[in-house]
């Protein structure tokens, strides 16, 4: 059977006549021409560029090799690595289980359950810079509602800085940030909800369980690889995290909230040195492979696990 | 001499000097509204009616360049395009659009500091010739001494003209200095004394003895380290151009901005301009050292809630008897872009704007944020009967002023500044250590 169905696609291929073949290749040209100027070329003009000494206005003035890297390691870009690792295991960590909880509760019978569902939606779809601003409004010392309510109740004696102070700034960037993504992971905790068949739930409750035990021995194990797929997605997407730093702090006090996306943008566009952004990008890619290598690892053993 | 001769000599002389004043006063007007004697007779006569320029302002001089652009428009037909954008983003917005290629702006607002960078990445052109050609037009000579080549030069050549001279001054309620009885402070140690008075007295009713600008960006937090800096007779340079940030007076400055700190409206590492002024306004301040337009904020029905319960002064020194010594904070200069394919249309504009009569229109425009550059522009009667108190500080504070670097790496030495400054009040850290990274990391930068 193998050996003819080999033949067969042999023979098929054989009698493809050479003018198909060239109308072939010509249809696929679009697509590779798509790959080569949105994938080949951005990748390889970065990595030439981060071994190069670069600006906007004069790219390849010369070649540097690695000093844009060792110059790179040993200045505050770093510190904004090991900082931006701290910001993101976490915060993503503390969504998920967040999203987790909140798509379980929409899952349920309850009232207004479209009504919720659309209201959880709106951070969502605001606009970052405007999350930004809102935050920024609130967490202001003077004025801002989270100090005058702390004031009110006597928690607070005088007005204070939380995106002036550590580590209030940086949990109050974590804090917008989770105000902002947790309706992304509660959507798609939700959709993978639904995929949970529910003869599996009515079979563990004829077994007695109730509504707690259902869902940590049915529907969890049950989503594991998507919840990891989830935790991996989010946790790229706060290793990339950069309107809430340039909107609520700068990267202050000082430079203590610069996370990497942030520093980046700072060497680009306020020292133009595009070699030197070209590097942070790189090692920055780095870091995220090395900390989601992991966690894919994980994700395909599950998998696997689940398939058997 | 009798009564009555004294009487009819005082007469014509008051009758002299108001006609004088008069005349003066409508001539100079006249020349104000139409700036006429700017411009080359070709402009003049409608060579560049229908052609268009782009400029790029910041946000604070917005009011301005509607008054630009209204200007241009009317005397040479040109149709003037003003571009807006953060103060803090100029340098970044005129250099992306040489390097990028997008080559938008003809002529751009250059923050005096970064001229050096300005030049170094291809975004100003060399305006020496021009300026030598059209002398009898620009009058250099009518520039303050102390702004004129900090603005302009660069490697010995000139790359533009100044357009807004900014210098802090000290402002002060007097409502709240007459309640607690304190006295305009002189020196920085009775400025302490004053804010800390003022602030354990008021604090419950949300008022405080100072409002110190201390966000991390360079014209901002740099703005309030160079006034004690310059108050302490400190440098950022020695002569040979390597850092002189390791002495006594710029320790003392950060001590001096470290220790008022607790006074403060909460909290000096957020507030930058946009929050500083609108406190003072609303008399939630006592002190604020701030650029001298904002005198003529005060005085507006539609912003200010202190409307003749402020005064001015020149910033405090180190001990009394010390001259005291202005730093010159932010201060624009207009330059060509070197994108500009309108080169000459841009020169007749930069000349325009930068002139006399332009200038004085400017200074007298309420919330334009200009502030003078010129000596006959800060002596014109017109600017002291509009904004006297002002006038007053701003004529004693700019001679002799603190000029800030203006080489190429001075953009970057001042965001190390601005960062590890800010990152001391955040905190609490000692002005000892701050002012030594601030000197290493400039040490670094200017080692390349």
């Amino acid at each position: 059977m193998k050996s003819f169905a080999k033949t067969s696609f042999k023979s098929a291929a054989h009698c493809v006549s050479p003018n198909r073949r060239r109308v072939g290749a010509l249809l696929l040209l679009p697509l590779i021409f798509a790959v080569l100027f949105f994938a080949v070329y951005p990748a390889a003009y970065l990595v030439l560029t981060s071994i190069s000494k670069s600006t906007m206005g004069k790219p390849f003035i010369s070649w540097v090799g690695l000093n844009n890297f060792v110059s790179a390691l040993q200045s505050d870009f770093a510190w904004s690595l090991m900082r931006t690792a701290l910001f993101a295991i976490p915060t993503s960590l503390v969504q998920l289980t967040v999203g987790i909880a909140i798509a379980v509760l929409l899952n349920a019978k309850m009232r207004f359950r479209t009504l919720w569902r659309t209201l959880l939606l709106l951070p969502l779809m605001s606009p970052p810079v405007m999350v930004g601003v809102a935050w920024k409004v609130m967490l202001h010392p003077t004025g801002g509602f989270v100090s005058r309510t702390l004031c009110q109740f006597a928690w607070l004696h005088t007005p204070s800085s939380f995106l002036g102070e550590m580590p209030w700034a940086i949990l109050s960037i974590a804090a917008a940030d989770t105000w902002q993504w947790t309706p992304f992971i509660v959507i798609l905790v939700y959709a993978a909800l639904q995929t949970v068949p529910a003869e599996l739930e009515e079979a563990a409750r004829i077994d007695g369980a109730g509504y707690l035990k259902i869902l940590f021995a049915v529907q969890l194990p049950w989503l594991a690889p998507a919840l990891i797929a989830i935790y991996l997605l989010k946790l790229i997407l706060s290793f990339k995290t950069f309107d809430l730093v340039y909107v609520l702090t700068s990267g202050g006090p000082g430079v203590e909230t610069s996370l990497s996306s942030y520093k980046i943008w700072k060497t680009l566009f306020q020292d133009f040195n595009l070699g030197m952004a070209s590097a942070q990008t790189l090692l920055l890619c780095l870091i995220v492979t090395l900390i989601t290598l992991p966690v894919t690892w994980w994700h395909r053993r599950i998998q696997r696990t689940a398939s058997l | 001499m009798n009564s009555e001769s004294v009487d009819k000599e005082s007469l014509e002389n008051v009758f002299t000097r108001r006609v004088f004043l008069a005349n003066t006063t409508k001539s100079a007007l006249l020349l104000t509204l139409t700036g006429q004697l700017l411009l080359s007779k070709k402009a003049l006569a409608g060579a560049y009616a229908g052609q268009s320029l782009n400029l790029v302002l910041i946000q604070p001089h917005k009011i301005s360049g509607e008054v630009l652009r209204k200007n241009f428009a009317e005397l040479t037909g040109a149709k003037l395009n003003v571009t807006i954008v953060p103060y803090d983003a100029i340098e970044a917005q005129a250099t992306l659009d040489v390097q990028s290629g997008a080559n938008q702006f003809d002529v751009v607002e250059y923050w005096y500091a970064s001229i050096g960078s300005l030049v170094e990445n291809n975004v100003l052109q060399d305006v020496t010739d021009l300026i030598i050609k059209d002398e009898a037009t620009i009058k250099t000579s009518d520039y303050i001494r102390s702004i004129y080549d900090p603005y302009t030069l660069y490697r010995g050549k000139r790359w533009g003209l100044p357009y807004d001279g900014d210098t802090h001054v000290l402002f002060y309620n007097t409502t709240l200095l007459d309640k607690h009885g304190v006295k305009a402070p002189t020196t920085w140690d009775e400025y302490l004394i004053a804010a800390k008075k003022i602030t354990e007295a008021e604090k419950q009713n949300g008022v405080y003895g100072a409002i110190i600008m201390g966000a991390a960006i360079p014209v901002i937090i740099g703005s309030t380290f160079a006034n004690r800096l310059a108050g302490f007779g400190g440098e950022f340079l020695k002569p040979d151009g390597t850092p002189n940030l390791e002495s006594d007076a710029a320790f003392k400055a950060a001590k001096a901005l470290l220790d008022v700190a607790p006074y403060a409206l909460p909290t000096p590492v957020e507030t930058a301009f946009e929050q500083a002024v609108p406190s003072f306004l609303n008399g939630k301040g006592a002190f604020i050292e701030c650029w001298t337009d904002l005198g003529v904020y005060a005085q507006d029905a539609q912003k200010s809630k202190v409307i003749g319960q402020w005064d001015v002064v020149q910033l405090p020194v180190e001990k009394k008897g010390d001259q005291p010594r202005a730093s010159l904070n932010a201060g624009f200069g207009l330059g060509l872009s070197t994108a500009t394919k309108n080169k000459e249309l841009a020169w007749e504009f930069v000349k325009w704007a930068t002139g006399y009569q332009t200038a004085l229109e400017l200074l007298t425009t309420s919330n334009s944020g200009i502030d003078p550059t010129r000596l006959t522009t800060l002596n014109a009667e017109e600017y002291k009967r509009f904004a006297p108190k002002v006038q007053k500080a701003a004529n004693a504070a700019l001679s002799g002023a603190l000029a800030w670097p203006t080489i190429p790496e001075s953009p970057k030495m001042m965001r190390s500044l601005s960062e590890k400054l800010n990152r001391m009040l955040a905190d609490r850290q000692s002005p000892e250590l701050a002012i030594r990274q601030i000197n290493s990391d400039w040490v670094q930068i200017l080692q390349g």
